[in-house]
């Protein structure tokens, strides 16, 4: 047992979860304006794919991260000049996106680099680990609170950050209302467009990010489709927190802790069964929280 | 339940008018993929290759010999079942996306059935085959089916994570419990029975009498959606489930009853694939046929017969593309850059056309204001 169950399960736990914390905190924003957004999936495999391209060539994490923030920038405005512009199906847009990165990223594996399946090169620089000196010598936090990519920290910030740009400012305000009450929105002279820009743009950005930390966080390397479905995990988590990115947060970290448990324990039971895993919770995970909250209203209607 | 479904079936015979694509919306398509052949063009320039030679390449790889066109007929197949199978669900207003768990499902029950029975006459196997994926597929889609029309689940990601489940599922039992004992297949069930196999119609090719089966299946689709009181119900539930629920439609069991129908269609595509080509499961049988399906279907607006063509020309795209990398040397996936542009432009399409409209009024009236002062 304490083979399975150590500190390292946990830090596996922190390391998995990380993209899918990314990636949803970038589909909650399109979520509290209203859009539902299935493409976070594609965004992700698009950033993963330019951040190694930019470390690759420039030989630095910094213009890996880079490149994968200005793609996660060109994606957020045509998004939403398809989705709010020209007023197209979310869910077609979605889907659509998502067949375009595979077969952009892998178009441009198989061009630029000449490989077919995954690429991986000496000379594609990594994000930084962060030591943190004073936790370092922590027994057993220290282990899982130093010493992560730079990523992890930035996806602990901006939890918080998040949270409180939505709920207790100005601007979060207008971006929920953009969603809720966008006409209400329009009458106070603001226009729900530009919110919803912001929006999209914000969860580009996001997703490309948590795409970076993917293939340079702690993988150093490119391989088709290596999102693998990680953007419909971000969107359930999104579902079962309700936008709250605190409890997103924690839906995203049980996520991990499946997926880091399910790795360890290939050992004992096969592969297929220990992927399945991951998937079903989220279903399961969908399912009762929707239960759950059917149950709160039938007691408010009730009472 | 199942009383009011029969009674549906039997509302088959009764005619519905069938509703068409209008025509502009084709010119837009048409406008729509040469477009995105342009931009397909511009990419292979930039990476210097010859257009002409790759489009070349791209149409006599699908189109040039009878070996050639038997494949894409084949990939036609798979994808209209498909894109009928996402059409039947959406009318009635519910998004399978699981369709190709669905579809590894059927294919995983005909296969074990095409191996398990033994001797009973060859189109017996056959037909219990086509009743395991058929029931095999359908169950898998009830489960999210059900998980909407009751609970209110979304069903676009449960759909979503079974895919990955039945996936891993089908992997597991094609490496584990169900691995066949034959020596040199390193993944994959124990083959079928040889008799039951679809016989080639073309040899060499991947066409089999499989297409006689799918299109069966099309036709009834095709009837059912467009011809039959059910698809005007369906077509109600999908559109206001309210409004058909106050005209007397049960709009969940509707739902669900598409559900059903739109993953039996996909458990039959796993099954013609297993008994048409490869004679047995295995987890490289499908390469997410299903999303490419899907997509032919929204493009078409889930019109049936405009799914089946617009199959055809996807497939034409997909078989050429494979040859188009082996003679000019370009990596195939331009072509799903190519068709993803498609599909974006046609998405956005009533916007284009809106903003399009609405620029021309403007010149328009600009053009007549200054005729105006001129004229003054």
């Amino acid at each position: 047992m304490s083979e399975i169950f150590n500190v390292l399960l946990l830090q596996n736990t922190l390391r998995t979860a990380t993209p899918v914390v990314l990636a949803a905190l970038g589909c909650l924003m399109t979520q509290h304006v209203n859009i539902t957004n299935i493409g976070i999936d594609g965004m992700m495999l698009i950033g993963a794919f330019f951040a190694v391209l930019g470390s690759y060539y420039c030989g630095s994490w910094a213009a890996g991260l880079a490149f994968a923030i200005v793609f996660g920038v060109i994606l957020g405005l045509l998004y939403y000049v398809l989705v709010i512009r020209f007023h197209s199906d979310e869910f077609i847009i979605g889907v659509a996106l998502n067949i375009f990165a595979g077969g952009l990223t892998t178009f441009l594996l198989r061009t630029i680099f000449q490989v077919k399946g995954s690429f991986s090169d000496p000379r594609i620089a990594p994000l930084p680990t962060i030591v943190i000196p004073g936790l370092k010598d922590i027994p057993v936090l220290g282990h899982l609170l130093s010493g992560n990519t730079l990523l992890v920290y930035v996806s602990w910030l901006l939890v918080p950050l998040c949270w409180y740009l939505i709920y207790k400012t100005p601007w979060g305000f207008h971006l929920r209302a953009s969603g809720e009450y966008p006409d209400a929105l329009e009458a106070s002279g603001r226009s729900p467009e530009r919110m919803k820009l912001s929006a999209s743009v914000l969860c580009g950005v996001l997703s490309c990010m948590a795409g970076a930390h993917l293939s340079l966080g702690y993988l150093t390397m490119f391989s088709e489709n290596m999102s693998a479905s990680r953007g419909y995990v971000a969107f359930a988590c999104v579902i079962f927190g309700r936008g709250n990115p605190p409890v997103v947060f924690l839906a995203a970290l049980l996520f991990g802790f499946i997926e880091a448990l399910g790795l360890r324990l290939q050992k004992y039971v096969p592969s297929d069964l220990t992927g399945m895993a991951p998937y079903l919770v989220t279903v399961l995970m969908m399912v009762a929280v929707v239960l759950w909250e059917q149950k709160k209203k039938g007691k408010v209607a009730k009472g | 339940m199942g009383n009011s479904f029969f009674q549906s079936i039997r509302a088959l015979f009764r005619l519905k008018p069938a509703q068409k694509l209008n025509r502009d919306y084709l010119i837009s398509l048409l406008c729509a993929v040469l477009l995105a052949f342009l931009v397909g063009a511009g990419i292979m320039l930039l990476c210097g290759f010859d257009p002409i030679q790759c489009y070349g390449a791209l149409f006599e790889g699908a189109l040039g010999k009878p070996r050639a066109i038997g494949n894409t007929l084949a990939k036609a197949m798979t994808l209209a079942l498909c894109g009928l199978a996402m059409s039947v669900a959406a009318k009635a207003g519910i998004f399978n996306v699981g369709g190709e768990g669905q579809l590894f499902m059927g294919a995983l029950a005909a296969a074990v059935v095409g191996a398990q029975v033994k001797g009973a006459p060859a189109w017996v196997v056959v037909i219990l085959a086509l009743l395991a994926s058929l029931l095999a597929g359908g169950l898998y889609a009830w489960v999210p089916g059900a998980m909407k029309v009751y609970w209110k689940v979304d069903e676009v990601i449960t759909t979503i994570m079974l895919n990955s489940v039945a996936t891993f599922f089908c992997s597991y039992m094609a490496n584990g419990p169900l691995k066949t004992t034959e020596k040199g297949i390193a993944s994959g069930t124990a083959s079928i029975m040889k008799e039951a196999g679809f016989a080639k119609l073309i040899p060499l090719s991947n066409l089999t009498t499989a297409i006689l089966f799918a299109a069966a299946a099309a036709l009834f689709t095709w009837y059912l959606m467009t011809r039959s009181s059910v698809g005007f119900e369906m077509k109600l539930t999908g559109d206001n489930d309210r409004f058909a629920a106050y005209g007397g439609i049960s709009a969940k069991k509707l739902m669900l009853w598409s559900m059903v129908l739109s993953g039996a269609i996909c458990g039959l595509t796993g099954m013609l694939e297993v008994f048409g080509l490869h004679k047995r499961f295995m987890t490289t049988l499908s390469n997410e046929f299903y999303f490419d399906g899907m997509l032919v279907a929204m493009i078409m607006r889930y019109q049936p017969f405009g799914v089946i063509l617009m199959s055809l020309f996807f497939a034409v795209l997909n078989i050429g593309s494979r040859s188009m990398e082996l003679s000019a040397g370009i990596s195939s996936e331009v072509i799903l850059i190519v068709q993803s542009i498609i599909i974006f432009f046609m998405a956005a399409e009533g916007g284009i056309r809106t903003a399009l409209q609405n620029r021309s009024a403007i010149r328009k009236a600009r053009r007549e204001a200054k005729a105006k002062e001129a004229g003054v």
